[in-house]
């Protein structure tokens, strides 16, 4: 039994349960803190993974400094996106997010002498530290564990700090956070580029992970998916993303207990994933999002 | 048993929105024919009320009867069809449409939908000449093709009320009505009410002008905090010492 | 520039299939405030439905069109009363969540039954173009044209010269008022998902015809359905013809147009929709045509 649980696909799940976590995590920010609809998150995951890949395999860096670029990309990324969107009321700002994604990924797609189009990025080499590359996914379990980690201690002074709390009043009541002189522009802002920063160290993790990418890490089925953990979670909850993570990396493995043809495995695990996210918004929708006051 | 000349009915009606209390335990009846004033400080529930009649309150439990018959789990539009006209408090005009459009919708709200689709229609032609003829009674015939938000507040107030005769309303719930309208138009409007109730037809009317409510209205209901403090002929509820303390508190 | 006419033909055909399945798209969204992030994928799923019907199944055009239809309304109705109307009390952030859900469940639904390879509805032959004015066109082509005027104008008809496009205008205004008049609510808005869904599926064959189909593309089309409401402002039937038409056109001449030496990818063709949306929230959101968007109460 013991061996099951050190199973070296246990461990390849933890790795993507912390990941996805990074990831999700950074969207709550914006989604569950900000009241941000940012469909646009999952671009900041690909910028980050192209950027730690591409710096990685083309240039040589090393991963922890290609990451650490890949996160100021993001940010530069998000900035982009959000001069022109923060302004917008939510279907133009959903609409607004969501031509961004697309637009990465058809960038992603057709810029073919930078990101090598869908032929990808192979052969993105594993994060060395002390002298020893991660090669063994145990050393690199502890290391997105550690990497999870410091993300979850700093989202936790956001949280419960008072940049959370004016986070919080202007998802409720903007102009009544406005009227206290928070200035809530910034506030959005910089949530904005927080949540695109570590979005992007989440791409690059990834990128790092599993070697190889491909312009589908910027799909809408991903971000989709991302929404579906923090819906899971509950938006605004603190450790209730870890539980949504892992939910929705476990969930498809009920799968593995019936047999079928490879090719109805992927639309099988969207429509759980459609599903569930469904059901959740549609039993959990009293409680969900209380609508903005507007007066 | 009902009596047959009450034409709505309200028992025990509460209302409940997100756990704050807005409407307890309301009970009033209406005959035929009457005009009723509803008065009250404000947040007392007055609107809260019509929409709950209206049938737009959600989290509502009680009775509702028009000619007795319960309403309570009836849609808008249903009770609308069943005789029930609201005017609201912010004119309820559609102001892209032009003003002959707003009339004409009054119209078909009443008929089945698939008779909507073809404007070429007799009654499309029946329906244009009674709405010009309501809109000649205002004095707004002549402009029926410009845009309804040409019109100035009691212009649209006018034309809100007279949409009501178009669609054959017979409890008229009137929210504010002299509200947003300057002096002059004022005085059209009290009329077109008064024309109203010759027609005897059944009118509540919010208010807070108080000579309004003196000339026309055979009972005043006072509502305070969601509940009914008095209802009653209104010599006896100007002199009741409660309607003071109401408004401005104990001496 | 001799290319100039082929590529504005081109924009017109486009531009066509864009009107149809957009104005769909605008009624539903006048009517109930909620962008429908899965109208794309309507497209996709009537579009399949007629694939079934007719190309698996090998029924005629018309009992395939007949059923096409047929899970339009279904489709139409399932949108409003499951994916759409619970929400309507809500933030209109848990209606676009739950219109992701429906993309995503509709997506995998028609992966799963038929496979993710392209499919075309064409079963015979390609028709045979001929030239006309100095331009090559198809039967088919000539078809999609005319189909998208004489609909789109009886719906430009409906909309502003009926008792029931009175009805949807003045639910697009205010709610609260239309209902106060008797105007069934849910009644209007099944009849208008029903139509919307219609026209997508109507478009989505044409498109299969046309080119071919696959699962994933309904993403797409919702996108540019966006762009068109955008550029033709939010509410405006009027606005969304003509965006549709501008949309085509931008497609086709930037893509096929050459500057100099340069000429952009036939890849970005689709980003064409995406940078138009950014340009437009940027410079000016209410869209070309400045319509007072009111909040349906």
């Amino acid at each position: 039994m013991l061996a099951f649980f050190t199973s070296d696909y246990v461990i390849h799940l933890l790795i993507l349960i912390g990941i996805y976590f990074i990831v999700a995590q950074s969207f709550n920010l914006s989604f569950g803190f900000a009241r941000i609809f940012n469909l646009s998150h999952i671009a900041s995951y690909a910028v980050g993974a192209y950027t730690t890949s591409l710096l990685a395999t083309e240039l040589n860096f090393g991963i922890l400094p290609a990451l650490g670029i890949g996160v100021l990309l993001s940010a530069l990324f998000s900035l982009i996106v959000g001069g022109i969107a923060v302004r917008l009321e939510a279907e133009y700002f959903a609409m607004g997010t969501i031509a961004f994604s697309a637009m990465v990924t058809a960038l992603l797609i057709n810029w073919k002498s930078i990101t090598r189009g869908v032929l990808g990025v192979p052969g993105i080499p594993r994060p060395v530290i002390f002298e020893t590359a991660l090669e063994s996914n145990t050393q690199f379990l502890i290391f997105v564990g550690v990497v999870a980690a410091l993300v979850q201690l700093i989202f936790g002074v956001l949280y419960y700090g008072s940049f959370g709390r004016s986070l919080r009043a202007q998802g409720e009541y903007e102009n009544g956070a406005k009227s206290l002189g928070h200035d809530t522009g910034a506030a959005r802002m910089v949530s904005f580029i927080l949540a695109s920063m570590v979005g992007g160290l989440g791409g690059g993790l990834y990128a790092t992970y599993v070697s190889y990418i491909d312009p589908s890490v910027s799909s809408f089925a991903e971000m989709v998916f991302v929404l579906t953990i923090v819906i899971v979670g509950r938006p605004g909850s603190y450790w209730g993303i870890l539980v949504g993570s892992a939910a929705m990396i476990l969930l498809p493995e009920i799968f593995r207990f019936v047999t079928m043809p490879s090719e109805y495995l992927g639309p099988l695990r969207q429509l759980l994933y459609g599903i569930v996210l469904f059901l959740l918004v549609y039993v959990r929708r009293a409680n969900l999002f209380p609508v903005e006051r507007k007066l | 048993m009902t009596s047959t000349l009450n034409v709505l009915k309200i028992e025990n009606l509460s209302c409940n929105v997100s756990g704050t209390q807005i409407l307890n335990d309301i009970n009033v009846t209406f005959e035929v024919g009457e005009t009723v004033g509803i008065i009250g400080p404000n947040g007392s529930g007055k609107t809260t009320l019509f929409n709950c009649i209206s049938g737009f309150m959600p989290g509502i439990s009680g009775h509702l009867y028009l000619k007795d018959k319960e309403i309570i789990k009836a849609s808008p539009s249903t009770r609308a069809r069943l005789g029930i006209g609201r005017v609201f408090q912010n004119f309820g005009i559609f102001r892209d449409m032009s003003i002959l459009e707003n009339m004409l919708i009054a119209f078909e709200g009443k008929r089945p939908i698939l008779t909507t689709f073809f404007p070429w229609a007799k009654m499309n032609r029946v329906h244009k000449e009674q709405a010009l003829e309501l809109l000649g009674r205002v004095n707004l015939a002549h402009r029926a093709s410009e845009k309804a938000s040409s019109l100035s507040g009691g212009q649209m107030r006018l034309l809100e009320i007279v949409r009501l005769l178009a669609s054959n309303a017979e409890v008229f719930l009137l929210d504010e009505p002299t509200a947003g309208v300057s002096p002059k138009m004022k005085d059209e409007v009290v009329g077109l009410i008064q024309s109203l109730i010759e027609l005897n037809k059944t009118i509540i009317v919010i208010e807070h002008d108080i000579n309004f409510i003196q000339r026309f209205c055979e009972r005043i209901v006072v509502l305070d905090g969601g509940k009914v403090v008095l209802d009653d002929v209104p010599e006896k509820v100007r002199a009741d010492p409660r309607l003071q303390e109401i408004y401005f508190g104990k001496a | 520039m001799s290319i100039l006419p082929q590529l504005l033909l081109n924009a017109l055909i486009t531009g066509g299939i864009y009107a149809l399945v957009t104005s769909g798209l605008s009624l539903t969204f006048a009517l109930t405030r909620v962008l429908n992030l899965a109208h794309g994928h309507l497209m996709m799923a009537g579009a399949y439905s007629f694939y079934y019907a007719y190309v698996q199944r090998g029924w005629g055009l018309f009992p395939a069109t007949l059923f096409c239809m047929g899970s339009s309304v279904v489709l139409g109705l399932v949108t409003l009363k499951t994916f759409v109307a619970p929400f309507a009390r809500y933030s209109v952030v848990l209606a676009l969540v739950s219109t992701l859900a429906f993309a995503t469940i509709i997506e995998s639904t028609v992966s799963l039954i038929f496979d993710v390879n392209v499919k075309s509805l064409m079963v015979g032959a390609y028709p045979e173009s001929f030239e006309w004015c100095g331009v090559f066109i198809t039967s088919l082509q000539l078809l999609i044209i005319g189909l998208a005027i004489v609909i789109l104008g009886i719906l430009a008809f409906i909309v502003h010269g009926t008792g029931f496009g009175r009805f949807i205008r003045a639910f697009s205004e205010s709610s609260v008022t239309t209902e106060s008049l008797g105007i069934s609510k849910s009644k209007v808005m099944g009849i208008v998902f029903i139509v919307s869904a219609m026209l997508s599926s109507l478009a989505g064959v044409l498109v299969g015809f046309e080119t071919s189909l696959q699962p994933t593309m309904g993403n797409a089309y919702t996108l540019k359905c966006c762009a068109i409401i955008i550029l033709g402002g939010l509410g405006n039937l009027w606005g969304t013809l003509v965006g549709a038409f501008l949309l085509g056109l931008m497609e086709n001449l930037l893509v096929g147009l050459e500057f100099g030496s340069f000429s952009i990818p036939t890849g970005y063709k689709d980003a064409v929709a995406f940078v138009l949306i950014l340009f437009v929230l940027l410079v000016r959101p209410e869209g070309l045509f400045r319509k007072r968007g009111r909040a349906a109460c």
